[in-house]
């Protein structure tokens, strides 16, 4: 076993890439794992391309110098529309630099395993195989909780619920690939946190400056839900003084914004499940994306299926990575058979 | 000894799910299982045989099967990713003959008014995005796609002059277009625009032209439309009137007849969901405007999920542009024929 592993490292490299709405990651064969902020943004203009000196960039880069470029989201509502507004080209690029950040060996094949938000799979899977032809020799695309799931190795009686930005997906796992009843998505999930967020302190502070990436940086910063005992405190200009303002009460209602939604679904599809498994799933379930980030989100859950009976909800470790990690471990254990060129 | 049968258990598991995941994979990409597999055992006799039976249906030109397939192959060149309309569904555009002898001659093709300039406005834009669907597709942008590829098409034709109200995501009052179309001395103006109807999981094709509605739920989707413009409601009414019985009316219904039928033939076929809605007046800031024959067409249902699915793929927004072209082609061809047809009347 350990031979034919070593065999195939030399002139295959498996990469895992999780293809976020915020945030899109690689996991690769050779070690490297790399993260970037799903922003492309090409320059306005040849000013700006002076200013900037590349002819596209990524992630904080591009959202640093967003004013001279025409910035793109290609995945916002983790879906890639096609043909429209540049975003498949987006995600072209977002691939092309997250494979370059892996750094394959030059005439090394490359075998990838892609993770999308799980709704809008059929449509996403078509539009991906477009986008990465040309980087990679082999391509399979699964849903992102899925790649959560085989990576944790939690492949019976598990339950997995991947809260991005654009999408919040829920996934059954029983010993079998998903189907199409086994998986959900809603649309609640970080964006519409700072949706949100965005407007209840216009509401509160009509005279403060701040734009919605400000937003999603106290978002990230401060997310809670329930209580914390720390003050939450941001500056934001007023009349371009920065004055320290209290954002404690507005963080905490945007973050529970989602619970509902996300108990309510959790509980549903357990619900829905074979009665007998229905307890195991209910003491395996787990967290992961960004979402699951958010301080005291955890227990909140396990509190709100309380009535359902007993169960277990924990977090996966490394939110940023658990699915590319997982599309990585998926790409290595296919058999060789299986990878099929494009 | 226990936990090595636990893994080799959980080993076949994971073999299932692996296969699984390929057997997924191939079947959205349209690939049967093993599809590959068996391409590299193709047998000489087996080609041999698909071989003499494709020489067969050749010879016999397709008279003796009543095979559609076999007409969307000859139909389909080009990027034409569906075939048009067998003629027992839609008249050939370019069959003038089938029309000479037709007596519904409207106005002013009696006066040989020609279409030269066609003008597309792509619905919202910009801060306004229209309807959205549950996944996040936007009115605006689908329209504005379809918008654009429709004028591609046009264009082709080398003989219209093909004007659009907006090429990018910006927004445009509903004054600020009619006077586009104005200015651009347009012979046609078409409307893009999608449905949305939360209620109901169906998909609804309609096409509107300029006339009061007595209606209600009509009446609710105009106050919608209409309510990027700045005419005060009194300007309205007023304008509404005077407008009464002009000709236009005529050639806008006819042309929206055209595409409707159009669209919806084709629509049908994909969605099993869609529902003919007809052809409909109403009284819509932009069909107003425009002295031209001016049509709204509601060209799809972004409240219906798989209809926002395929929305999203280039294949179904050139397919909706392609009926929308087949359906204004039809408008502008009959026309003609009855032109020809009274020129040829009055030599005699």
């Amino acid at each position: 076993m350990a031979q034919t592993d070593t065999r195939k490292k030399d002139d295959v490299l498996f990469v895992g890439i999780d293809l976020g709405t915020s945030r899109s990651s690689i996991s690769a064969g050779n070690g490297k794992r790399e993260w970037i902020e799903s922003f492309v943004g090409w320059p306005k203009d040849f000013i700006a391309l002076q200013v900037v000196g590349k002819p596209v960039l990524f992630g904080s880069e591009a959202l640093q110098n967003r004013l001279s470029l025409d910035i793109c989201r290609p995945l916002e509502h983790g879906v890639i529309k096609e043909g429209i507004s540049r975003n498949d080209e987006a995600v072209k690029e977002i691939i092309r630099h997250l494979i370059e950040l892996a750094g394959p060996a030059s005439g090394q094949k490359i075998h990838a395993v892609v993770g999308v938000p799980a709704d809008t799979l059929k449509v996403n899977k078509l539009a991906i195989r477009k986008a990465v032809t040309e980087f990679v020799h082999s391509l399979m695309v699964v849903t992102e909780p899925f790649a959560v799931a085989y990576g944790m190795n939690l492949l019976n009686n598990s339950m997995v619920i991947d809260i991005g930005a654009g999408t919040a997906d829920f996934c059954i796992m029983h010993g079998s690939i998903p189907s199409e009843e086994d998986q959900k998505t809603v649309l609640t999930a970080g964006d519409y946190i700072d949706e949100q967020l965005f407007s209840y302190l216009s509401e509160k502070y009509p005279n403060s400056k701040f734009n919605k990436n400000m937003v999603r940086q106290f978002k990230e910063q401060y997310s809670f839900v329930r209580d914390t005992p720390d003050e939450i405190r941001v500056e934001i200009p007023v009349d371009g003084k920065p004055v320290m303002h209290d954002i404690k009460n507005e963080i905490r209602r945007a973050c529970e914004s989602i619970l509902p939604a996300l108990a309510e679904t959790t509980a549903e599809m357990i619900a829905r499940f074979d009665p007998e498994f229905q307890v195991k799933i209910k003491n395996n379930i787990v967290l992961a994306g960004g979402g699951s980030l958010i301080r005291g989100l955890r227990e909140h859950l396990q509190d709100a299926l309380k009535e359902y009976g007993p169960c277990k909800v924990s977090c996966v470790e490394d939110p940023l990575f658990a699915g590319s990690d997982g599309a990585l471990k998926l790409a290595q254990d296919m058999p060789s058979k299986y990878w099929e060129p494009l | 000894m226990i936990s090595a049968f636990f893994r080799k258990k959980e080993l076949k598991v994971r073999q299932e799910i692996l296969k699984g995941i390929y057997e997924e994979n191939l079947r959205i990409i349209g690939k049967k299982k093993g599809a590959l597999l068996r391409q590299r055992t193709f047998s000489p006799n087996r080609l041999l045989l698909i071989l003499c039976i494709a020489a067969i249906v050749v010879l016999a030109g397709g008279n003796y099967l009543d095979a559609p397939l076999l007409a969307e192959k000859q139909t389909a060149g080009g990027t034409v990713m569906r075939p048009l309309p067998s003629s027992a569904e839609l008249p050939n555009p370019s069959d003038f003959k089938a029309f000479i002898t037709n007596a519904d001659v409207s106005v002013s093709r009696t006066f040989g008014l020609g279409v030269k300039t066609i003008m597309i406005d792509a619905g919202h834009g910009g801060v306004d995005s229209g309807t959205r669907g549950k996944m996040g597709t936007a009115e605006k942008d689908i329209a504005l796609d379809i918008a654009k590829r429709l004028k591609s098409r046009l264009d082709k034709y080398g003989r219209f002059h093909v004007v659009m109200t907006r090429s990018e995501d910006v927004t445009l009052p509903l004054n600020k277009r009619v006077e586009l179309a104005r200015e651009a001395k347009a012979d046609l103006f078409v409307s893009i625009h999608l449905n949305y109807l939360p209620s109901k999981p169906i998909n609804i094709i309609e096409t509107y032209y300029f006339g009061p509605s007595a209606d209600s739920k009509t009446q609710e989707l105009a106050e919608q439309e209409n309510a990027g413009s700045q005419y005060g409601l009194g300007e309205f009414k007023e304008i509404i009137e005077k407008l009464g019985q002009k000709l236009k009316l005529q050639e806008s219904r006819e042309l929206a007849y055209s595409i409707q039928k159009n669209l919806f033939v084709n629509m049908e076929k994909e969605n099993g969901n869609a529902y003919n809605f007809g052809v409909k007046r109403a009284p819509f800031v932009v069909l107003l405007g425009a002295e031209v024959p001016a049509v709204l067409a509601e060209v799809s249902c972004l409240s219906n999920r798989q209809e926002e699915k395929q929305l999203n793929t280039e294949a179904h927004r050139e397919n909706i542009a392609h009926d929308l072209e087949a359906g204004i082609l039809d408008y502008i061809n009959k026309g003609e024929a009855g032109y020809g047809a009274d020129r040829y009347a009055e030599k005699r």
